[in-house]
Order: structure tokens, then C-alpha cells, then sequence
């Protein structure tokens, strides 16, 4: 019943040091997410999440192992334009640039749909500039759209953020522990307003989210990662404090390479 | 403590160097010194009251220095800026980078006088062979430091551009410049301030501005004339040091 992979992943290998004296940071990683839904990945600190968002958005190399996103295959800098664009990445400082305002900021996002050099004498086309602002709009910040964005509090940055990825026109959003900054409430709001987003415009959506509740509220299906291997992958809604600790806790006595659901199939316990 | 007995034994050793050189450069040489001492109270009496009669003269020369420094840091500037971008490595490969970057040390070796003495061979004597020196000093000081801030910018911010498919000049525009553009004009002041004071020296060699009449006014040990001119550059210096604070204060906060 489900419809065709927007990211796949097939046995990835990575490490930040020169392999094999330094240690795997992700150990044969597989995973395919359909098209359209949101998924999380959960984890302990230093397990690799936001290394493996990196190399699904194109961003690390992997030592072994594919990527393929919208089914084109990802390289570092060998990725053509018309894919870039439709992969969004979000990082976990947001990436902003604090020196240019709000809607400036969101119109980068156009960056690579307007290649000449009027963007850069600061004139963007009528209808991007006209979108930005619906975006802003939309996610009720239009007020600020002139206020520099080192002038801006926490979740407004967030919502510029997001409305400088929705402006890229992406079908694959990734980001990164993007909320973690802020506090239960204000996070819940900016991932509905987010999820609002991709649903209406059947975007793929995966992040690296840490809390809890927020997964199993907003989420389709969450991973853990441990140690750089999938041990666990399921349903938003069965998630569960306790459960997430019990695969933690299961998987610290055990050999990562024996983790249930590392090759990416589903396992219901 | 071993870290601290080496540590020790390393500014024991750095004294030890320190006192040697000064040896061999006559700092203990007492004779020389009481002499030089002598010297010191003669110029300065030379030098009282000082001869306020070159005033316009004097002036027209403190001008062109000043428009030796402000048109070289400015030229040196322009050219920094694009030499800064080609040496950042978060934007070009490294060959290419490392190219950019040994020729912006070369440019970097050759002291401003030394340039000087070039260009008035290439263009003459005169204030335009100042200015080209100025400016190519500037270029060897601004494209390093320039290339250094560029790349010290958030890396996230660059890749966050990077995802949405920017090219290189939008990464250049709307990334790194932003990011950097504080520092980036706090050194052009600080560079400013620096060429003030070197283009008070080129004339020196014949290339223009207030140092033509102080070495005249040294070779003919008109001295009292000399003085007049030293505290135009003082003044000149201190007030370019005041308004380049405020510009600061004013403009460039540091956050």
C-alpha cells in the first residue's frame, strides 16, 4: 500500500577519520522512506544522526554504500542542479545569515532556481519575493520580514528557516534537531506548522528530533539510532518513553551488528 | 611539573637570546649611549622653536599624503576583496586556493618602501608611484587576512546556501560578505591608519607626499623646519586614530 521510496539508503558506511583505524561513526545504515511522509530519527547523542541526515541530503560522502533520493543517486558536488533543488536541508543552527533580514534570508532559498546576477544586485523576481512574503505570512512573522535576523528571538529564526526551505521548492526536506532550542511548546508549534506544510505539498520529511512526545504527536514512523546502526523502527503513535529506553537498554548489551531492524525492515515488537 | 620546568627553561633560553642580540647590537655600549644621549638634547634644542613659515608649503604636502593613503588603501581594498574570495577554501579547490595564496605572498614580502622604490623607476617620480605602492602593500596585508575571515565564517551558514543550489558569487554576496563584512571594514580602517603613516615615509624615495621635504629638511639639517613637520604628521596621525575609533564605535559594533 505504500507508494514509491523518496530516499533510500543501501548498507552506508561513514566515518569522519580515514578508514579503517577510525572508528565507524554510521555502520550499515539502510533505510527507505516513502514518498510524503514525515519520519524522525531518535538517538543518543554521538550516534550519527545528524551525520546521517548529512549524506541523505548530499551534503558527506559516504565511504560505502548508496544514497538515492527522488531514485537519483546522491554524490557530494555531483548532484545536478534540478535534484539540489528539490532537496531542502535544514541545520541545527539554522544556518541564517545573521547580517541579512528575514525576507532576504527566505529568499536565498530561490537561490538556485536564480542563477544570474541580478540576485546579487539584490533584485529577485516579483514572484519569488511575493511568495517569501506569503510564507512569512503564513507562518505569521511577516511583521518581522525587515528586522535583521540577529535582531530576532529563537523561534522566529526557526520560521524563517522553514520558510526559506519552503520557498526552495523542495520535495525532500532534511533537518536537523532543529528545535532543540527552544522550549516543548513553542517546538510542538513549529513542527505542526511544519507538518502542515509538508502534508499539503506531499513533501518527505525527516528529522532528527529528540523529544519524545513530539515524535509520537507529529510523526509517521520514527528510527532509532544507536551507536551508528538502526536498532529500532516503528510507528510514531507506539512510541513510548519507556519503550525508547528498553531499546537503548537492550542494545547497549548487545553487538550493535546484531540490532533488530539494521537492513531497514520493519519490526513490530 | 615537567610541563613547568620546561616552560621554564624555554623563557630562560628566549632571555638568554634576547641579551645576547642586544650585546651584539651595541646595547652595552655605554660610551655610545651617554653619547647618544648628548646628541638627543642637541637635536631637540636644533629643533626650538620650530619654523612655522613653511606652514602652506608643509600643507600641500600633508595633503597629498593623505590622498596617497586614501586612493592606495582603497585601490589595495578593491583588489583584496575578489583575491580574498579566489584564497577562501570553503569556495575553490585547494590548488587553486594555494595559488591565489602564494602570490598574495609574494606581494606580501616586499616592504611598502621597497615598492616605492620600484614604481618610481616604473612611473616616475612623484605621488602616483606612492599611491601604486600603498596599494600593493595593502593588497599583500588585506587579501590574507581577507581570505582568513572569509573562511572563518559558520561553515553550517555556507552549506545551509550551498543545499538550496547557490553559486559561488551568491555564496560571496549574500554569505560570506555579510558574515564578515564587520571585520572586513574594521582592518580596511586599521590599514588606513597604517598608510597614513607609511606615505609619510615614501617620499622618502621620491614617491610623493610630506616625506620629500623631511628628508630635504634632515639633509640640510634644517631642523627647526624638520619640527614643524613632525608635528603635522602628529596631529595628522592622531586625529586619522580618533576618527577611525569613532567609525568604529559608530558603525561597527562588535557583536
Amino acid at each position: 500500500m505504500r507508494s514509491p521510496a523518496a530516499v533510500r539508503a543501501h548498507d552506508v558506511w561513514f566515518t569522519y577519520g580515514s578508514p579503517p583505524s577510525a572508528g565507524w561513526v554510521l555502520r550499515g545504515i539502510s533505510l527507505e522512506v516513502p514518498q510524503g511522509c514525515f519520519w524522525a530519527i531518535l538517538g543518543p547523542s554521538g550516534a550519527g544522526k545528524t551525520t546521517l541526515v548529512k549524506i541523505l541530503a548530499g551534503l558527506l560522502t559516504p565511504h560505502r554504500g548508496e544514497v538515492e533520493v527522488l531514485g537519483l543517486p546522491i554524490e557530494q558536488g555531483r548532484i545536478p542542479q534540478h535534484l539540489r533543488q528539490k532537496i531542502g536541508y535544514i541545520p541545527q543552527q539554522l544556518g541564517l545569515v545573521r547580517g541579512l533580514t528575514a525576507l532576504e534570508n527566505v529568499l536565498l532559498g530561490s537561490l538556485g532556481r536564480n542563477t544570474g546576477l541580478l540576485p546579487v544586485l539584490g533584485l529577485f523576481p516579483k514572484a519569488d519575493v511575493k511568495r517569501a512574503m506569503e510564507y512569512l505570512e503564513l507562518l505569521g512573522i511577516a511583521h518581522k520580514a525587515h528586522e535583521k535576523v540577529f535582531r530576532l528571538s529563537g523561534g522566529e529564526r526557526q520560521r524563517v528557516a522553514i520558510a526559506r526551505t519552503l520557498l526552495q521548492g523542495p520535495k525532500v526536506i532534511f533537518a536537523d534537531e532543529f528545535v532543540s532550542d527552544l522550549d516543548l511548546l513553542r517546538a510542538g508549534q513549529i513542527i505542526e506548522t511544519m507538518r502542515h506544510f509538508v502534508k499539503r505539498d506531499g513533501i518527505t520529511f525527516l528529522l532528527n528530533l529528540h523529544e519524545i512526545q513530539l515524535v509520537q504527536e507529529f510523526a509517521d514512523e520514527f528510527l532509532i539510532l544507536k551507536e551508528g546502526t538502526i536498532v529500532y523502527q516503528g510507528e510514531a503513535r507506539s512510541l513510548t518513553m519507556s519503550l525508547f529506553q528498553e531499546v537503548l537498554e537492550y542494545h547497549g548489551e548487545s553487538s550493535p551488528s546484531c540490532a533488530v531492524g539494521a537492513l531497514g525492515n520493519r519490526v513490530d515488537l | 611539573m615537567k610541563a613547568l620546568r620546561r616552560e621554564s627553561i624555554v623563557y630562560g633560553a628566549l632571555l638568554l637570546l634576547l641579551a645576547l642580540v642586544l650585546g651584539q647590537l651595541g646595547f652595552f655600549d655605554p660610551t655610545r649611549l651617554s653619547r647618544g644621549v648628548v646628541n638627543l638634547i642637541t637635536f631637540s634644542k636644533d629643533m626650538i622653536p620650530p619654523d612655522v613659515t613653511i606652514l602652506p608649503l608643509a600643507g600641500r604636502a600633508l595633503f597629498e599624503t593623505v590622498q596617497m593613503a586614501f586612493a592606495g588603501t582603497f585601490l589595495g581594498f578593491l583588489l583584496s576583496l575578489p583575491l580574498g574570495i579566489l584564497g577562501t577554501r570553503t569556495l575553490f579547490p585547494p590548488p587553486f586556493v594555494l595559488t591565489v595564496r602564494v602570490i598574495v605572498g609574494v606581494i606580501r614580502t616586499i616592504p611598502s618602501l621597497l615598492w616605492a622604490v620600484l614604481f618610481v623607476i616604473v612611473v616616475g617620480l612623484g605621488p602616483l608611484a606612492g599611491t601604486l605602492a600603498l596599494a600593493f602593500y595593502t593588497v599583500g596585508y588585506l587579501a590574507k587576512l581577507y581570505a582568513e575571515f572569509f573562511e572563518g565564517v559558520d561553515p553550517e551558514i555556507v552549506e545551509a546556501a550551498k543545499g538550496v543550489g547557490a553559486n559561488r558569487l551568491h555564496l560571496a554576496r549574500f554569505v560570506i560578505w555579510p558574515e564578515s563584512a564587520n571585520s572586513v571594514l574594521s582592518q580596511l580602517l586599521f590599514m588606513f591608519e597604517y598608510n597614513i603613516r607609511a606615505s609619510a615615509i615614501l617620499g622618502f624615495v621620491g614617491a610623493g607626499g610630506i616625506g620629500f621635504y623631511m628628508q630635504a629638511y634632515l639633509n640640510t639639517l634644517s631642523y627647526q623646519r624638520l619640527a614643524t613637520l613632525l608635528m603635522m604628521i602628529f596631529a595628522l596621525v592622531l586625529a586619522m586614530d580618533l576618527l577611525s575609533t569613532w567609525i568604529r564605535k559608530r558603525y561597527l559594533p562588535t557583536t
